[in-house]
């Protein structure tokens, strides 16, 4: 290749990269920015997730069940007479 | 013009050239100096400009790991973590924002208070405001825009069992480590990676943006326990109320699935509040099953008893006479409470007679019992890794007096924890195999092989036996369990002081086996130092075994040998089409 070719494309390959540099940046920018906004929204849900957890498990709670049973449901533990076991595959 | 310009030319005056010359020169040497600072980096400049200005700007913060959950078997929460904001200001900003009052009022605090805690700050950058705040609440302080007042992301842990599980899981200090019980065994799994952050700040040390992520935050892993929460929870409630029933100062229970070497529940009293950190008894958060060792006394019978069949100079049928209901020892008298006379040697284990234990143990020597105990884990820690842990201990003497060699055989001498009693009747429920304690859920279904350390057909033998300590002879008759053949032993050892054993103080135990036609489920149970006169293993501790024990074969979907017939319409073959 002739040597006067040489700068020209030397000084064009510079600028593309001087492009690149900015668009990459900016491009970390808005990436970065988008991981923030999404870190912000997976806290939320995080603290949605974790409320309801234990909104749950203090719902579900057994002590609550078998108060609730016993006393709403006026349920109780049948005797050995009335107690029957369901086996799979057997009725 | 041309003229001019051609004649102006060589007519430039010196003293122009002179100063444009000057300036020339000026700008030259700020340019090269430039030039030797950012681009040829002499003296390592642009690294020293770049942190100077980085020092002035750039800050790192903590990004929170997520703290791995704790579950049960079936994946209830029974530790969790939840975002939570901390409230921070700059004391020296705060002070000139001239908005205590609104700020105190939106936190919930007096004035005063926060005008004092701001005094005692005041040469310092930083104070917590209030630590740990719901993110509801803490959005509206911040809402306010008061300078000087930050908020810092953090979690918090929730314990949704309360103190039902308390001692297993234990707790975490308010910087989120782990400090007692799984959560500090677990620490590392648990916790995560802390992330670290660099933003830049403004001059009074406001974020503006962040400029990256140096280190990504890795959330901690979820465990999964081998604790069922039902089971639990309704050993955590027939132990409290056994408190009461007996008057009893403390208690354990512990239930072992045999087959898998899960630990199912695992429950103490006296009990704290994980949630609350106000009233908080560091006494309270042992968890006793693991850190509690005494000397078993009569539990080790049936230990015992595999010696001797061991040995094969005894079978179960073998006579031991008992009369006179008495035997002297050295120069110790042991008493049975009433002269049984000549009995089969399963009916010593079912009486826990003292004067047929010693007899055998006269018979065989205490090197077989050692052996057995050793191989039943006594004297070693399991394998559960719990902080606090405590192994037990087996005699370790030169010279073995006559006393010694026989209080060994039933129980005196050595110590061992409630979890390692089960541990060892768990080798009965397992056809003589030995199979490794956890407290994290297996996958289901595994019937772990095991170490053998005895013949099945002596564990069948003594289940045999166990079985017979339930029936209307033996001494647990309050174990039973309706519907169910359970087996056990009871135990009743003196307490000891410190200068010795305690007169009236008394630990009632109970270890038991069930089912019987298919042993799987084996649960301990200790009553510390039971008031009146019920004070024996079979009255205080057994009764509690027979309602743990009904509420975990129901739970383990286990048939009762004899139930109802099935009524006429279910058993249709109608029902399931």
């Amino acid at each position: 290749m002739p040597l006067r070719w040489l700068t020209p494309l030397l000084i064009i390959a510079v600028v593309a990269s001087c492009l690149a540099i900015i668009r990459s940046t900016h491009a970390t920018r808005a990436y970065y920015a988008d991981l923030q906004r999404i870190e912000g929204t997976h806290w939320y849900l995080q603290e949605d997730y974790s409320r309801l957890m234990l909104e749950r498990s203090t719902l579900a709670s057994p002590h609550r069940i078998a108060k609730m049973a016993r006393d709403e449901l006026v349920m109780r533990t049948p005797d050995l007479a009335a107690y029957r076991t369901l086996v799979e595959g057997v009725y | 013009m041309a003229k001019n310009g051609v004649a102006a030319a060589p007519g430039m005056p010196w003293r122009l050239v002179t100063v444009v010359g000057l300036l020339l020169i000026l700008a030259a040497s700020v340019v090269g100096r430039l030039v030797l600072i950012q681009v040829v980096d002499q003296e390592r400049g642009a690294a020293f400009l770049r942190e100077q200005g980085a020092m002035r700007a750039v800050r790192s913060a903590e990004i929170p790991a997520y703290r791995g959950m704790v579950t049960d078997r079936r994946g209830e929460p029974l530790a969790i973590s939840t975002p939570v904001i901390t409230l921070w200001a700059d004391p020296q900003r705060l002070r000139e924002s001239g908005r205590l009052g609104v700020l105190a009022n939106a936190l919930g605090q007096s004035e005063l208070e926060l005008q004092q805690r701001l005094e005692l700050y005041s040469d310092k950058r930083f104070m917590y405001l209030a630590r740990h705040q719901t993110p509801d609440l803490a959005r509206r302080v911040l809402g306010l825009k008061i300078v000087g007042v930050g908020g810092k992301r953090e979690y918090r842990r929730f314990y949704p069992a309360g103190e039902v599980a308390s001692q297993i899981i234990g707790l975490t200090n308010v910087d989120g480590k782990g400090i007692a019980g799984l959560e500090k065994a677990y620490e590392d799994v648990l916790h995560g990676r802390v992330g670290q952050k660099r933003y830049i700040k403004d001059l009074h040390g406001d974020a503006i943006r962040d400029v990256g992520v140096v280190r990504e935050a890795r959330p901690g892993q979820s465990i999964a326990l081998s604790i069922d929460l039902r089971l639990q929870y309704l050993q955590h409630r027939e132990l409290q109320r056994a408190m009461v029933e007996t008057g009893a100062e403390a208690g354990a229970a512990v239930t072992v699935d045999a087959w898998t070497g899960e630990i199912l529940a695992m429950t103490n009293h006296p009990v704290f509040n994980p949630n609350s950190r106000s009233a908080f008894d560091y006494a309270a958060t042992r968890n006793r099953v693991v850190t509690d060792a005494f000397e078993p006394g009569s539990t080790m019978k049936p230990l015992t008893l595999v010696a001797a069949l061991e040995t094969g100079a005894f079978t179960l049928d073998s006579i031991i006479d008992t009369s006179p209901g008495r035997i002297r020892v050295g120069r110790k008298v042991l008493p049975d409470p009433l002269n049984y006379g000549a009995i089969s040697v399963s009916r010593v284990i079912e009486k826990s007679s003292q004067v047929g234990v010693t007899k055998m143990a006269q018979a065989i020597g205490h090197e077989p019992v050692l052996s057995v105990y050793r191989r039943f884990g006594l004297g070693e820690p399991s394998s559960i890794g719990f902080p606090g842990e405590r192994s037990g201990s087996l005699p370790n003497r030169e010279r073995w007096s006559e006393i010694e060699k026989v209080t060994l055989a039933f129980g005196y001498g050595l110590t061992a924890t409630p979890l390692q009693l089960a541990q060892a009747y768990a080798v009965f429920a397992n056809q003589g195999r030995r199979v490794p304690l956890t407290l994290l859920k297996r996958e289901p279904g595994a019937r772990l092989p095991g170490e053998p350390v005895i013949s099945e057909e002596i564990a069948k033998q003594v289940l045999t036996v166990l079985h017979r300590v339930t029936g209307s002879e033996g001494t647990a008759s309050k174990a039973r369990v309706p519907g169910f053949s359970v087996g056990g032993k009871t135990g009743t050892v003196h307490k000891v002081g410190p200068s010795g054993y305690l007169p009236d103080q008394y630990l009632a135990l109970f270890v038991g086996v069930a089912p019987m036609d298919n042993p799987r489920y084996v649960t301990a149970v200790v009553v510390d130092q039971p008031k009146g006169d019920n004070y024996g293993g079979g009255a205080a501790a057994a009764p509690v075994y027979s309602r743990i024990t009904d509420g975990v074969l129901r739970l383990r979907n286990q048939r009762p040998e004899v139930e109802g017939d099935m009524p006429a319409q279910l058993a249709s073959s109608e029902v399931g089409r």
